[in-house]
């Protein structure tokens, strides 16, 4: 039975994914995957250039189709997830929208009030008859993420949010995350690992195929891995 | 507006965005239909074409895979925003074959009934 919108976008949800195995030209890029994210949580997937992060964000997104991927909801098989309504959003390093399209029209089509998206970020509002292409990279990637970080789903997966983005910036983002996060759960992947650290309540490293959980002293294990230098 | 009402609103935009280049050929076509009877030249028939010839229907039909694969090609981004209003590429192209077939029927047959 498909979910509905309202069951989705209210309470608490878990997010699981398993299953997925995507091979590129002979290499396995993901091999052991288990992932878990719920509403109320801000989960962070650390990982190397090329070890898989966007690839594994858009299998479970729905958008790359993996054969025997599972992506559950509350236990419930939810493949695509993102034609289940409201359920989860993501964000391609690719920019968003389709060319021409005005942050009004897109902010109307996503269901968000583009004026509440952008609070905090003063600048933002004149530039909501533009389009991505008319404005800086930093500006053009902030309202990507604002847009869909306020739009109406449990969850929403960001690959490299802060890509772009100036400091105060970030940091303002960082609290509208915080906030996002009393309604929904977040995936981020980011390289800005200092930013995104400090934000999540759940580390993954992706390495050699595999989605490990980190403990709580994930810095050290993170230089471990050689992730971060000591 | 509910989902339903975003997601037609999603596939008709994403239609603006293709239909450029599908209604040049569905124009090029018609044109081409007609041609025996708006220039008569020798060795071509000069009678008019009623209907919608089955011939046409193919051309339009290849004519459409080739615009659906240029696309897929060419901008290969374009669908993110739509799989974020839960379209998928066979809601988005499905959308555009009753679209633009529809409106390349009609066109013909109105194009045939000006010509009889």
């Amino acid at each position: 039975m498909e979910m509905k919108n309202k069951d989705l976008t209210s309470g608490s949800h878990v997010l699981e994914a398993d299953g997925i195995r995507v091979v590129f030209d002979g290499r396995p890029i993901l091999t052991d995957i288990y992932l878990r994210v719920q509403t109320g949580q801000i989960v962070g997937l650390l990982g190397r250039n090329g070890s898989g992060k966007s690839t594994l964000l858009q299998a479970v997104f729905g958008a790359r189709p993996v054969p025997d991927a599972s992506v559950r909801i509350d236990g419930r098989r939810a493949v695509p997830a993102f034609q289940t309504p409201g359920l989860l959003n993501y964000l391609p390093q690719a920019p968003l929208l389709p060319a021409g399209m005005t942050l009004r029209r897109a902010a109307q089509l996503l269901g968000v009030d583009p004026l509440a998206a952008s609070a905090g970020f003063p600048e933002l509002p004149a530039q909501l008859d533009c389009h991505l292409g008319e404005l800086s990279g930093g500006s053009s990637r902030l309202w990507q993420v604002l847009l869909l970080l306020h739009a109406n789903t449990a969850f929403s997966l960001f690959d490299e949010p802060f890509s772009g983005i100036m400091p105060v910036h970030v940091e303002t983002l960082g609290a509208a995350m915080q906030q996002a996060r009393q309604r929904k759960g977040l995936l981020l992947t980011d390289h800005r690992y200092a930013e995104l650290l400090p934000l999540c309540d759940v580390v993954y490293l992706l390495q050699h195929g595999r989605l490990q959980q980190l403990g709580p002293n994930y810095r050290d294990e993170l230089v471990e891995y050689g992730y971060l230098l000591d | 507006m509910g989902i339903w009402g975003t997601r037609l609103r999603g596939i008709w935009l994403f239609y603006r965005g293709v239909a450029p280049a599908l209604l040049l050929i569905s124009a090029a076509l018609l044109l081409v239909m007609q041609l025996p009877a708006l220039v008569p030249l020798p060795g071509l028939s000069e009678e008019k074409v009623s209907g919608v010839p089955p011939g046409l229907v193919l051309a339009k039909l290849l004519s459409g895979l080739a615009v659906w694969y240029l696309a897929n090609e060419l901008r290969p981004q374009q669908y993110w925003f739509y799989y974020n209003l839960g379209l998928s590429r066979a809601w988005l192209w499905g959308g555009v074959a009753v679209l633009d077939g529809g409106l390349f029927i009609v066109a013909a047959e109105v194009v045939a009934w000006l010509w009889k």
